[in-house]
């Protein structure tokens, strides 16, 4: 299993497609902080009671932004298998591991690494951008423990998500229809589940990814409408599983032709 | 000390895609220490059987195995086949060498391994290039530095001709040749008989995923499935030792023109030999790969020897 887990690090950095998502993830994480430190509070400007840079739960929540970029590293997982079913190159593949699962395992302990390290970094631009921006407000202190939250939180969701989106991948092995699909569900079918059938929200896969990031919005934290953490990181790798599991009944044993 | 060769064996083979019956009860075996050509005209069921050859397809019944086993529960299979199945399997912005890496790395094998078959190949030149800016040939090449990566004892190229300039082909001969000299099993498919009849030994001939014909090339020559081109100025000679020589079997001789004749029955090193011994001057011999499609209404015509019923 090492050795396959190597050959898929050998895949992902021999190609662009990582470098551009993590552009990507850096630049969608880095505008969010700056829209939440100069449009939201001074939105409120009109009575300056309600400066939210002096909250500190407000200000530390700011580096919340690194999750809005989990979309990217669900396309990096569906990328990551999909490609190789539009290269073919899913014919070497399949002929060096010839046990098909094991590749999907492997793709998946991957794809959770590479998702980590997204994390990690979508977290330290967050950080540095909110720590510049803020530099020439008057604002609350960033809260510590609260910030080593977010970023094990934005750490962990990443590595599960990227799992996710490898067996999305996997299950639906056409790439643009396997990047519409997920697009269409996490921004239009999950939303209108969400807001049409109260209870069912925090049970799909959008509603576990924000519990394991601990934000229902980037800038709410917890609360009644998301599941405990822990929970959160079950339900979400329950998917992952899930997904992996179907593709490896229906999808995966199909003849390569 | 080269890995040995394995036995692959294809047993009441068949394939169908929802109706479409790809292969048919396709039964044959391939010999280490030779080199098989597996001929059939495009479409004929060639790449789907070489698929389950390699566990890419699942039969719809019957078996494809190597050395006794499914390629599937093969321990390490990049050690046991080499398998060039198409120029199309890369991703475009990866280097030659990064392609190779790739599976270095799957199947544990030392990295040196492949700037050794990109060597053996000869695109160490073009290593560290993208792939998507090969050509043709270039990627063939590639296909075949991919399947040699884990030195196999087995061989299984999918058109491996296919884009060559004559150059290469006449190199890739070779090293076939090489290669099953070594022991190794050597399965090449083609659309073009005369593409491979100077390098194969045995022939696996199938059309509409049907067994036609089966068996070394010899028996295929004497079976009138190959004629020879012989152009000469004593032809009137030559033809009376040929006539002469068509008493033990079965030779046919067609005049193309004056001084030309297509000779089927015989080997060009028997017509030679032939000729030298009237001291009749040849201007020309060569082994002529009769056209496929030609050979196949042929040997429909004829009653299907040695084919599947």
């Amino acid at each position: 299993m090492m050795s396959m887990v190597r050959s898929e690090f050998r895949k992902v950095t021999t190609t662009k497609v990582l470098l551009w998502l993590t552009i990507a993830a850096i630049a969608f994480s880095a505008l969010n902080v700056v829209l939440l430190v100069f449009l939201t509070p001074r939105a409120m400007d009109i009575d300056p009671e309600l400066n939210l840079l002096l909250d500190p739960a407000y200000v530390t929540n700011i580096l919340g932004a690194a999750g809005s970029s989990s979309i990217f590293i669900l396309i990096l997982g569906i990328i990551g298998m999909t490609s190789e079913y539009r290269h073919m190159t899913i014919t070497s593949t399949f002929l060096a591991t010839p046990k098909r699962p094991r590749v999907l395992i492997a793709k998946g302990i991957t794809y959770a690494i590479l998702g980590a390290a997204l994390g990690l970094i979508a977290f330290i631009t967050s950080l540095a951008v909110t720590l510049i921006a803020l530099m020439s407000d008057e604002h609350a202190p960033v809260d510590i423990v609260t910030a080593l939250q977010i970023l094990g939180g934005v750490v962990l969701a990443f590595a599960i998500y990227a799992f996710v989106g490898v067996s999305v991948g996997a299950l639906i092995r056409n790439q643009v229809a396997a990047i519409v699909g997920a697009l269409v569900w996490v921004l239009i079918v999950e939303a209108l589940l969400t807001v049409f059938v109260d209870w069912i929200g925090k049970w799909l896969p959008g509603g576990a990814l924000n519990a394991v990031l601990q934000t229902t919005n980037v800038t709410g934290r917890g609360g009644e409408d998301i599941l405990p953490t822990a929970i959160g990181v079950v339900v979400l790798l329950g998917y992952a599983v899930l997904l992996g599991l179907l593709a490896s009944l229906i999808t995966l044993r199909r003849d390569i032709t | 000390m080269s890995p040995k060769g394995e036995v692959l064996t294809v047993t009441s083979l068949t394939k169908r895609f929802g109706k479409v019956s790809a292969v048919q009860d396709l039964s044959f075996t391939v010999q280490p220490g030779r080199v098989t050509g597996f001929l059939g005209p495009n479409g004929s069921g060639k790449t789907t059987t070489l698929r389950c050859l390699l566990g890419l397809v699942q039969p719809t019944s019957g078996r494809a195995q190597v050395g006794g086993h499914d390629y599937r529960e093969l321990p390490h299979p990049a050690a046991i086949v080499g398998a060039a199945l198409e120029a199309s399997g890369f991703h475009p912005g990866r280097t030659a060498r990064g392609h190779l890496r790739v599976i270095t790395d799957a199947a544990a094998l030392p990295a040196a391994r492949a700037d050794e078959v990109l060597a053996l190949v000869g695109l160490t030149e073009a290593a560290g290039r993208k792939v998507g800016g090969f050509s043709l040939g270039m990627r063939q090449r590639l296909a075949l530095a991919a399947a040699l990566v884990g030195d196999p004892g087995v061989l299984i190229l999918d058109e491996p001709a296919n884009g060559l300039d004559p150059e290469g082909i006449a190199w890739l001969r070779n090293f076939l040749r090489a290669r099953a000299e070594e022991g190794r099993t050597v399965l090449v498919s083609s659309h073009v008989l005369s593409e491979v009849q100077q390098t194969v030994d045995d022939v696996v001939i199938i059309s509409k995923g049907r067994l036609v014909q089966t068996g070394s090339l010899d028996e295929l020559t004497s079976a009138g499935l190959i004629q020879v081109r012989v152009r000469t100025p004593n032809l009137d000679v030559l033809r009376a030792a040929l006539v002469a020589e068509a008493g033990s079997t079965s030779v046919n001789i067609f005049d193309v023109s004056p001084d030309e004749v297509l000779v089927s029955g015989l080997s060009a090193p028997e017509i030679g030999n032939l000729a030298l011994s009237k001291q009749v001057e040849l201007h020309e011999l060569t082994p002529v790969g009769t056209d496929l499609e030609a050979l196949f209404l042929e040997l429909t015509a004829g009653g299907n020897p040695g084919g599947a019923a």
